[in-house]
């Protein structure tokens, strides 16, 4: 490196992209050690959307956010859960450590009503965490949804279609997600506060399906054919 | 014993303007629609009377509005007013159709003198927007007879009040019109003149009902008066001389019956979670709005917002006449927990109660759903859907170690297996249960991966098909 370039870093006034920056924005850990390493230390944001890309359930999306689900609970919040695309099981959350008592499922019947339930349930105190499977939605409206997550300083976490990734979203945190080989999730970070992005990290999941890490089958043939069972 | 009576002149009316502020005259008619009973100020400026035939009124004011009299109503008007007198004297008495006794001997103290109670009752009926007479006297009927003829003041002096009677004239003493016509004939015009005869002569000459009335009023006959209690519910009602055709109408009524209810909780000490809301209209079945808020709640401002979500959910069917609140369900009032005097953290508890209240006046009741495991070994039947009640109220049921591993996402109904998947892991759990209730199930569970890398929990039932059940999220 040139004797100028160096003196140049040596310059507090130059910004250096490699170093997060340190802001006291407030955030909610991931629980996943090599995620927050990616995101800077940070993790969730707190009083910002995130954004969930995907392309199917059952990739461990959930189990993504499930720390954060605990962290919540522990803190005695509600949880909401906002147009779930299947039913949330209860006695798995409940297995899981999720007390049902503080999760609230709604249910909306139009964009409308789900844009103005979205938008209370962030601005509310109550609140910890709010997941929504929005269909459809507009930048404004994530502009607008950005807004009400700055009044109520919650956590909010969108599942949104992964076409959408090249869509442009006023989200703090973006996230792509993709099923891996190993029954792991492949993370993309789209976007994030305070760094570029562009990192990628892979989280083993396969535990929430009790598979053990050398994944190893543990089937017991029955007495039919073993055939590919179509 | 002094009595105090409250005279409402035209209660009805005071009652339809105050629930509708557009102006304009207003008279009741009788139930024939013959002749007008009551008028409004406004309309006696146009120069209609009571007793005048109503096409002559019509005659005069050609915009006069037209209410027809319904004693039902008006008593049930008249006790609303006693509900609120209530809170300033202990015992009243209803006087139908226009009238309320107060015993005001046992309030001098309280208020601090005659002239105290008589300035909290006229302020009390101003707030209200109400029209009445007021009247002091040593019995009920002399009261009654004062205030009636507008001649009441502040004083409780015996001879004072017995000289402002003597000065009534007959029509004015309420007796019947036999017995007026026959004292007229006796050349008798004033109330004073009738209690200067015999008593004895009076019976015998007139008839002896003439005499208990007399003697009732100068106070020579006892004349009790059995005290009223109120009913232990809220019940408001509204009336509107144009119909309301768009919410905003209605809004202004409610604002002022809310206010009411407010005051009546605050004073009962108590809360409410249920409001009962009708809307008659002219020739529609009425509409019944049950507003349910999910904490107890005595908020005016916060009955509103729920009621004017409610409303714009459920746009009016037809133009509104009428409309009605009513709480009969009340509860205890709970002191704020948690929380100091002087703390200036927001109440958790009310705010969660205002959410979700908020959030089911909007949604409906049943698109806010709680999830709670159930003991079943049936997939579909091991959770149930609830209504949501606070995190605190609610126990765990069971065991969170206790329960078998399952997929976070369970599909509302097994969805055939399309494909066949990539890897097993682990299977078959056999689940097979519901003999007893006819719902029965029979089937290995396995958990494998679909060719697009998603985990499934899929089984293969008794007929020897193979579903998707629910997905490891």
């Amino acid at each position: 490196m040139s004797k100028s370039l160096n003196h140049l870093l040596q310059d507090t006034r130059i910004w250096q992209g490699h170093k997060p920056q340190q802001r006291a924005a407030p955030a909610e850990h991931t629980g996943y050690q090599a995620l927050d390493n990616q995101l800077g230390g940070l993790g969730w944001p707190k009083g910002a959307l995130s954004e969930c890309l995907l392309d199917r359930c059952g990739i461990g999306e959930l189990h993504l956010v499930l720390p954060l689900m605990q962290a919540v609970a522990r803190q005695q919040k509600s949880m909401f859960w906002l147009n779930p695309p299947h039913t949330p099981y209860a006695p798995a959350l409940v297995r899981a450590g999720v007390p049902a008592e503080q999760l609230v499922v709604i249910h909306t019947r139009n964009p409308a009503d789900f844009l103005w339930t979205l938008e209370n349930c962030l601005r509310s105190p109550v609140t910890g965490l709010v997941m929504a499977w929005p269909r459809k939605l507009a930048s404004r409206d994530i502009r607008r949804l950005q807004l009400a997550s700055e009044a109520g300083n919650n956590v909010c976490i969108l599942f949104r279609c992964r076409q959408q990734a090249e869509q442009h979203s006023p989200a703090a945190l973006r996230l792509e997600l993709v099923p891996g080989d190993h029954q792991d999730l492949k993370i993309h970070i789209l976007k994030r506060r305070g760094s570029w992005p562009g990192q990628r990290c892979t989280l083993a999941l396969g535990h929430r399906a009790g598979i053990a890490p050398n994944g190893a089958p543990q089937v017991v043939a029955g007495p039919w054919p073993q055939a590919g069972a179509t | 014993m002094l009595w105090l009576y409250v005279h409402f002149p035209h209660l009805l009316l005071d009652h339809t303007r105050r629930s509708q502020p557009t102006g304009g005259a207003l008279a009741v008619v009788d139930a024939a629609g013959q002749a007008i009973l009551q008028v409004c100020p406004q309309a006696s400026t146009l120069g209609i009377k009571p007793g005048m035939r109503l096409k002559t009124a019509l005659g005069l004011a050609p915009e006069l509005h037209i209410l027809h009299a319904a004693p039902q109503q008006e008593a049930s008007l008249l006790e609303d007013q006693a509900r609120w007198l209530y809170r300033y004297a202990a015992h009243i008495t209803l006087a139908t159709p226009g009238g309320v006794w107060a015993e005001v001997s046992s309030l001098q103290r309280l208020y601090g003198g005659l002239p105290a109670v008589w300035q909290t009752l006229e302020q009390a009926l101003a707030e209200r927007r109400l029209t009445a007479w007021l009247a002091l006297g040593h019995t009920p009927l002399a009261a009654q007879l004062l205030a009636q003829s507008g001649k009441g003041d502040c004083s409780a002096d015996h001879g004072h009040i017995l000289a402002t009677l003597a000065q009534l004239p007959l029509v004015a003493a309420g007796f019947d019109a036999k017995a007026c016509t026959r004292l007229h004939r006796l050349g008798l015009n004033t109330l004073g003149e009738v209690f200067q005869l015999p008593a004895k002569e009076l019976a015998r000459r007139l008839s002896p009902e003439l005499l208990a009335r007399v003697q009732k009023i100068q106070g020579t006959r006892p004349d009790p008066k059995s005290p009223w209690q109120p009913p232990h519910r809220f019940h408001q009602r509204a009336d509107f001389i144009q119909e309301v055709e768009h919410t905003q109408g209605l809004l202004f009524a409610l604002q002022r019956i809310l206010a009411e209810l407010e005051e009546d909780l605050c004073w009962r000490q108590q809360d409410t979670d249920t409001l009962l809301l009708v809307l008659q209209h002219r020739h529609e079945e009425a509409t019944r709005l049950t507003l349910r808020t999910t904490g107890p709640e005595h908020r005016a401002d916060s009955f509103l917002k729920l009621l004017r979500l409610k409303l714009d959910q459920q746009p009016l069917r037809a133009p509104v006449i009428s409309l009605t609140l009513a709480v009969k369900r009340f509860l205890g009032r709970e002191a704020p927990s948690g929380q100091d005097l002087l703390g200036d953290g927001q109440d958790l508890n009310e705010a969660w109660h205002t959410l979700i209240s908020r959030l089911q006046a909007r949604l409906g009741n049943d698109a806010l759903q709680q999830l709670l495991p159930r003991a079943d070994h049936r997939p579909e039947l091991a959770w149930a859907a609830s209504a949501v009640t606070p995190a605190s109220t609610r126990k765990l049921p069971t065991e969170a170690a206790a329960l078998p591993a399952r997929p976070f996402w369970l599909l509302p109904t097994p969805r055939p297996l399309a494909q066949a998947p990539t890897t097993w892991f682990s299977g078959p759990e056999r689940i097979s249960a519901g003999w007893w209730d006819g719902q029965r199930v029979h089937r290995d569970y396995y958990i494998a991966r679909l060719p697009q890398g998603e985990l499934a929990w899929v089984f293969r039932d008794v007929r020897d098909g193979w579903f998707i059940h629910g997905w490891f999220g």
